[in-house]
Order: structure tokens, then C-alpha cells, then sequence
């Protein structure tokens, strides 16, 4: 009956949620509630009549209760009671981001067009851009006082680079990466590089030649230095490890000696080596003429400059090519050789 | 338009006949886009022009470097950076987590900047609740943050007094 009752009443409920229909909803309720007789809910229902209520129209009693705001006062501005001498690197000892109330400082952030920049509180803009107020210099002078006790004093004897070449002539190269992620791994970390002039190795012609055709473009014949990388192994070690087992491989194997490298003739050569050609004997027997025996006067010409003059022309000549000046100058080395006369 | 001069027949014919490249051209559209009605993060003007805007919220997208800076900082992005989609996932993760944690409370955009392993995350917060309140979120969302991201996260705070504080302009 009961049940009937309400689903009677919300039948013909106006179509509105009003504050007047939960009223009179909540005492129907009541009234169903607590007394078990219907004629006694019937009664209260004909004691009012229900409001026809029209949206908009009825003036609205109860209004929906605000969320009420509390306020919370803080402190004034930390930055007020600072001294001035104060310690500036324990207020702000390591990396953090803006704060306006500890930094002393009348600081503006942003950009607007009629009015002056944004103040310091409140501007997240100064928040995004990383600081250095952690890195004043008496920070890193403390800092470095701090580590100062872990330091050793410079090795004597290593005070110039050409010192410091000669009794380390191998340059080794490692890189480590610092992210801004949770991971320190990263993998071009396992590339080394090491560089050394290989004017510091012992190597002779043969060797030195052997040395360089096994190198190929890892030798920069400019600034007379060897750079091999290697990557080919997953850790740092290893690569390291690896560089110096290739360079001692490379060295070794340069001095060897095989058998078939005997069969090299003077068209093998990749260069022009002016005392293995006919030239070579030729002006032998030009400068021991009348007499025919040439092998007293090799050690004499050997020092002579016009000698030597002439040998760095005619292997310019072969070795640079032909062009203007290589000719030029053997054509002056020419003649000063036949006729002893010096050419402008 | 050309089937309207030629026949059908002659079009097909046409059409077969011409090589490759001319039909290759008649794809090609050369007219410039008007880029008029861009509506990514851009507001839209209210009636009465009381609208409230944060510096960040006034500035469009393309103003990031220009007049604003970005929200998120890390080396990810840059050439040869590690696990940058990680890197966005978690800066999303953070920022919901956050939003939902400190409801209603964060006034700015939430920041989040990473130097090597730490995450710092900044913001501007509305001191609308008690301060021991905010005390222990601090606590609770570095713990379960740390936690969950097993790296030190910091929440450096600022905190103002009411929403208008960080209103840029109204439009």
C-alpha cells in the first residue's frame, strides 16, 4: 500500500527537482515511516497542497551550500628576517627549484605587452627554468676545499705537453654520458679511441711502410698521428683491452719480414725512391767522370747539398706529379747539376 | 571540366595515352593552407571577458621557448637521449597521479624537471587546506612516487593564497 502510495505520488511529481517537492517528499516519508495506519498518511498529505513549482519562476530558498574556503595564513617572506651577511650557501646548499620567499632577490619572469613583468610569487616560470643560486662561487670555492684533501700534487717532470708526450705517448679517449633519466647505462660509453704519433714507435722503413698499409686511413700522414676506435665489444674494458692488443699486433706483424715480400721489384713500389732507379746511376757516373768507378764517391755526394737538391726534384717530380712547379724546380736542379749555374 | 569539352571516350583515351609523369603532377596540390581555426590549447574568449588565464594558459604553443618554457625537462628528447617514450609515460603518470592526489589544489601546471636520477616536480599550490594537510601530501607523494619510479623524488611547493594570485589575465 505503501509502496503503491509512493510510486503514485512520484507518478505525478512535477517534472522539476524542487526544493518544495523533497519537502514535502521527505514528510510523506516520515509519515509512511513510523505510523503503520494509511488513513493517517492520507491526512497529511490533504493537510497541504503541493506547489506547482515553476522553474525560474518561485524564488529558490535554499541555495546549495558553498564548499567553505578556509584560509590559511603563512608566514611573511622568509627572505624578510635574512641578514645581510647571512650565509648564503646553507640557505641554499644544493640544486632546488625557485623558491620567491627564500631568494632575496626583486626578480620578474615573463613577458607581457602593456604591463611590466610578472613578479617572483607566483610565477611558475621561474620554477621551470633551472637555477644556480647552489653554484656561487663561495659554493664552489667551499667545494673545493671540501675535495681538496682527495687531490695529489702534479707528477714532477710532466709540466709540458712535449713531456707529457714523451712518456705518455698513448692518448686514450673514453667518453662517459650523465643523463637526466633513472639509467647510467649507455652504450656509446663502450667506444675508445686512442691516438699516438707514430713517430714514438721504433719502426724502420720496411716496417714502417708494412705498418702503414695495415693502418690504411686510420694514419693522418698531416699531423703524423694513428687513431684507432674500436666498438666492437659490448663494455669499455674489453675495447680498451682490445685497442691495445691491436696496436701491439700491428706492431709485431710490421716487423716481420716474410718471404714473399722479397719478390716486391722497383715497379712495385708505390713511391719513387730515387737511388733504386738508373737515374740514381747515371748521375753517379756523371759526377765520378772521367773515372768510372762510382762506389768511391757515394759517401761524398751523399752530404752534398746540389745532390740532395737534385734527388728531392726528381722525386717531387714522380711522387707530387707534373705540374709548374715540380718542373720548375727540377728544371733549376737540372741545370745548375750540368752547367753550375743558378737559374731565377 | 575536360569531360565537358571532349567525350567520354576521348578523356579515357587520354588519359591512357599521356606517361607517366603528367599523371604523377595532376596530384599535386600547390595552394598554401590558411591555418585560421588552430584550437589546440588556445582558450576561447568568454562573454563577460572574466575568463581567468595563467602566464602559462595565455601563451599558445608556439610561444614555448619564446615567451614560456616547457613544463617538462629532460635530456630524452634530445639526439641520441635515452627511453624517451618511458620519459613521457611517466611525466603523465606523475602529473594524473598528482592531480588526483592534491585535488583541486594545484593552481599552476605541474612541473617536472629531471636531473640525472632525480625527479623534482614543482608547482604552484592554493592554501586552501591546513598546512599539516600539506605536509603530509608532500610526504605521502615523494614516498609513493619514490616508490613506484624507485628513484628520490622532491616536491619543491610554492604555495599562494587564492587563485587569483596566479591569474595572468582574463579575457
Amino acid at each position: 500500500m505503501n509502496v503503491a502510495k509512493l510510486l503514485k505520488f512520484s507518478r505525478c511529481s512535477p517534472l522539476h527537482f524542487s526544493p518544495s517537492y523533497s519537502h514535502s517528499s521527505f514528510r510523506l516519508q516520515h509519515a509512511t515511516g513510523t505510523s503503520s495506519n494509511p488513513q493517517e498518511a492520507d491526512k497529511f498529505q490533504e493537510d497541504e497542497f503541493r506547489v506547482f513549482v515553476i522553474p525560474g519562476k518561485n524564488s529558490v530558498t535554499e541555495k546549495r551550500q558553498e564548499r567553505r574556503k578556509l584560509k590559511f595564513k603563512a608566514q611573511p617572506p622568509r627572505y624578510l628576517k635574512m641578514p645581510v651577511d647571512q650565509d648564503w650557501t646553507s640557505v641554499w646548499p644544493g640544486p632546488r627549484t625557485f623558491h620567491p620567499a627564500v631568494v632575496p632577490l626583486p626578480l620578474r619572469q615573463g613577458y607581457d605587452k602593456k604591463r611590466v613583468a610578472q613578479g617572483k610569487f607566483g610565477n611558475a616560470e621561474l620554477m621551470k627554468v633551472p637555477n644556480f643560486l647552489h653554484l656561487t662561487p663561495p659554493a664552489i670555492k667551499k667545494h673545493c676545499d671540501a675535495i681538496r684533501k682527495f687531490c695529489t700534487p702534479w707528477p714532477q717532470g710532466l709540466e709540458t705537453e712535449m713531456q707529457m708526450e714523451k712518456h705518455f705517448p698513448i692518448t686514450v679517449i673514453t667518453s662517459d654520458y650523465c643523463h637526466s633519466s633513472p639509467t647510467i647505462r649507455d652504450i656509446k660509453a663502450r667506444i675508445v679511441t686512442i691516438k699516438l704519433k707514430l713517430s714514438t714507435l721504433e719502426l724502420d722503413d720496411h716496417a714502417r711502410d708494412k705498418f702503414l698499409r695495415l693502418v690504411g686511413d686510420r694514419y693522418n700522414p698531416k699531423t703524423d698521428v694513428l687513431t684507432i676506435v674500436t666498438d666492437r665489444c659490448p663494455m669499455k674494458k674489453q675495447n680498451y683491452d682490445y685497442c691495445m692488443y691491436v696496436l701491439t699486433a700491428l706492431f709485431h706483424e710490421s716487423w716481420t719480414f716474410e718471404e714473399w715480400e722479397k719478390e716486391k721489384s722497383t715497379l712495385d713500389m708505390e713511391y719513387y725512391e730515387w737511388k733504386d732507379h738508373p737515374s740514381y746511376q747515371t748521375y753517379l757516373k756523371l759526377k765520378a767522370y772521367p773515372s768510372q768507378d762510382t762506389s768511391n764517391i757515394e759517401q761524398e755526394i751523399g752530404q752534398d747539398p746540389l745532390t740532395q737538391k737534385y734527388s728531392k726534384a726528381v722525386t717531387d717530380l714522380f711522387n707530387q706529379g707534373e705540374d709548374v712547379y715540380t718542373l720548375a724546380r727540377y728544371k733549376e736542379a737540372t741545370l745548375e747539376l750540368l752547367l753550375g749555374q743558378k737559374t731565377s | 571540366m575536360l569531360r565537358g569539352i571532349v567525350g567520354k571516350d576521348q578523356v579515357v583515351s587520354q588519359i591512357l595515352s599521356c606517361n607517366l609523369k603528367q599523371v604523377d603532377i595532376r596530384g599535386i596540390s600547390t595552394s598554401a593552407t590558411l591555418l585560421k581555426h588552430v584550437q589546440a590549447a588556445r582558450y576561447k574568449t568568454s562573454k563577460k571577458g572574466d575568463k581567468p588565464l595563467t602566464y602559462e594558459m595565455s601563451g599558445p604553443p608556439h610561444t614555448i621557448a619564446h615567451i614560456k618554457s616547457w613544463n617538462s625537462w629532460n635530456t630524452c628528447n634530445m639526439l641520441d637521449g635515452l627511453r624517451p617514450s618511458e620519459t613521457a609515460v611517466e611525466d603523465e603518470f606523475i602529473r594524473r597521479f598528482l592531480r588526483g592526489t592534491w585535488h583541486n589544489l594545484f593552481l599552476s601546471e605541474i612541473i617536472i624537471k629531471r636531473q640525472h636520477n632525480i625527479i623534482r616536480i614543482g608547482g604552484i599550490v592554493e592554501r586552501a587546506i591546513h598546512p599539516r594537510k600539506i605536509y603530509f601530501l608532500i610526504g605521502y607523494t615523494e614516498e609513493l612516487l619514490s616508490f613506484w619510479l624507485q628513484c628520490p623524488v622532491k616536491l619543491e611547493l610554492q604555495t599562494v593564497e587564492s587563485k587569483k594570485d596566479v591569474v595572468f589575465r582574463y579575457i
